[in-house]
């Protein structure tokens, strides 16, 4: 391994266990032994390489192993074979508002979050960052997250992850919500981020913004990678699945 | 460190979250045990031929409750946070720890008051009291592999929650908290003595009750039933984490 790959995946598999038990499955559970469950291949034999400074895009149909591909880069699934190796610290994912808990108000989600990410302590003012990237006023981060719209609830899980200063920065489809300055505050934040020498993995169904802001790009087609190369040419290959 | 920061950090949350939005907040963690204590004393305690009933119960219910909150908490401990489980790489066995680690600290609060009432009763304050803290410590080890145990199986069959709490109230009948042990039919004393927290709660019965030293016999019964438990909840935990996230 180079000193320069940040991330390696090798033959990755990734299974789950789906759920067989329906009516009559506690009978046969005991009467004919048979596993409740039984395993279904999400990704298939991936195998990705990502430079350090690369962004990184992965496209692909609803349901393709877009999200599990990223958490097991992320460590959060382990793979059943083949070998994860990342030579860098991750921002938590930035999928819609996860890991938000809807009770709290902002200002705990942002301690919590913060503190379970390990940057709370060492930045004091990162409250104040994520209040100031998010535009969120303080009656409203005072608010139980439940109250929010789905923009503010985007607004503020970006910005969490943000103020996260790690060295990848994984971001599953937050642009689909959140107004037009705040996508363009977003993308113009990615760029700085691109900028700084730092590593991004993108989800996204817009071929355009994946293009734009990476260089390189994989697409997925039911848990296998069929195409990696170049965004542009990858983007002009998703478009024609459809 | 962070480990630390991060488990004080989920802890914190359960106990914010857990009398969120309520009217009296972190009292309803005294009325319950007082309604019960109301109940046994309006109930048995005319019968029972226990000398100072009421400390009796309440050196029983304080610890019950402390078991039927924790392991109530814990079963959906995983299935609840699966917003973070899935945005975030951090053990799983810190959800059901943090569910643990707060409600030792609900029962720390309630002991404080309950203290009070006790002493009120008749209880004799002596150092011998403090045997209270490895006996809870004990009784949360244990309470703690059963949790990983509920709460790992839970996730592919949620339908534990609902036994569990099926099974809750036989548990509670089952363990000689507002009745004398002399008083069932020595026949089927077996079926009290197959009941795990009845060890914990003569353990901790003997210490406030009695205010004696509990015996060695006593201690290591618990120490058996604890890790054994442990031991139990851990090997199935670790057999299931993996595959956590693909059913929450």
């Amino acid at each position: 391994m180079s000193t320069d790959t940040i991330i390696k995946l090798e033959n990755v598999h990734v299974s789950f266990w789906q759920n067989n038990v329906g009516v009559y499955s506690l009978k046969d559970l005991i009467t004919q032994r048979k596993s409740p469950f039984k395993s279904k291949t999400i990704l298939n034999n991936i195998s990705v390489e990502v430079k350090k400074g690369d962004s990184l895009g992965i496209v692909g149909r609803n349901g393709s192993g877009k999200s599990t591909l990223l958490r097991t880069i992320a460590g959060i699934i382990k793979p059943d074979s083949g070998t994860v190796t990342v030579n860098g610290t991750f921002a938590p994912i930035l999928a819609i508002g996860a890991g938000l808990e809807v009770e709290l108000t902002g200002y705990e989600n942002i301690t919590m979050l913060l503190a379970l990410y390990g940057t709370a302590k060492k930045n004091s003012n990162a409250v104040e960052n994520i209040r100031d990237f998010s535009e969120l006023s303080h009656e409203v981060l005072s608010m139980p997250v439940k109250q929010y719209s789905s923009g503010m609830v985007a607004r503020l899980a970006f910005s969490i992850s943000l103020a996260n200063d790690s060295d990848i920065l994984i971001i599953d489809e937050v642009l689909a919500v959140g107004d037009q300055g705040f996508q363009a505050k977003c993308l113009q934040k990615i760029y700085q981020i691109k900028d700084q020498g730092k590593t991004i993995l993108f989800v996204s169904h817009f071929p355009d913004d994946v293009a734009r802001i990476c260089n390189k790009a994989i697409l997925l087609e039911k848990g296998e990678m069929i195409h990696s190369g170049n965004s542009i040419d990858i983007c002009n290959n998703y478009r024609q699945l459809f | 460190m962070q480990n630390i920061t991060r488990i004080y950090a989920l802890s914190r949350r359960n106990v914010i979250l857990r009398y969120k939005n309520s009217l009296v907040g972190f009292f309803w963690g005294f009325f319950k045990p007082l309604l019960y204590l109301l109940i046994f004393i309006v109930i048995f305690k005319h019968n029972s031929g226990i000398p100072n009933y009421v400390l009796f119960v309440t050196s029983g219910l304080v610890l019950w409750f402390f078991f039927s909150n924790v392991t109530g908490q814990s079963v959906g401990s995983i299935v609840s946070s699966s917003g973070l489980l899935k945005s975030l790489n951090i053990p799983a066995f810190y959800f059901p720890l943090s569910e643990t680690i707060g409600e030792l600290f609900n029962l720390l609060l309630t002991l404080l008051v309950f203290f009070v009432i006790m002493y009120w009763c008749g209880m004799v304050y002596s150092f011998k009291l403090l045997l209270i803290f490895p006996c809870i410590l004990l009784f949360a080890i244990f309470a703690l592999g059963l949790n990983l145990f509920l709460c790992s199986v839970n996730v592919f069959f949620r339908d534990i929650g609902i036994i569990w709490n099926t099974i809750q109230p036989a548990l509670f009948f089952l363990t000689p908290i507002g009745y004398a042990e002399s008083s069932i039919d020595p026949k089927y004393k077996i079926f009290i003595k197959c009941n795990p927290i009845y060890y914990f709660l003569k353990l901790g019965r003997s210490i406030l009750y009695d205010t004696v030293a509990p015996s060695w016999q006593m201690w290591s019964n618990c120490l058996i039933i604890c890790i054994t438990m442990y031991i139990i909840g851990h090997f199935v935990f670790n057999r299931l984490k993996n595959q956590f996230i693909s059913a929450i």
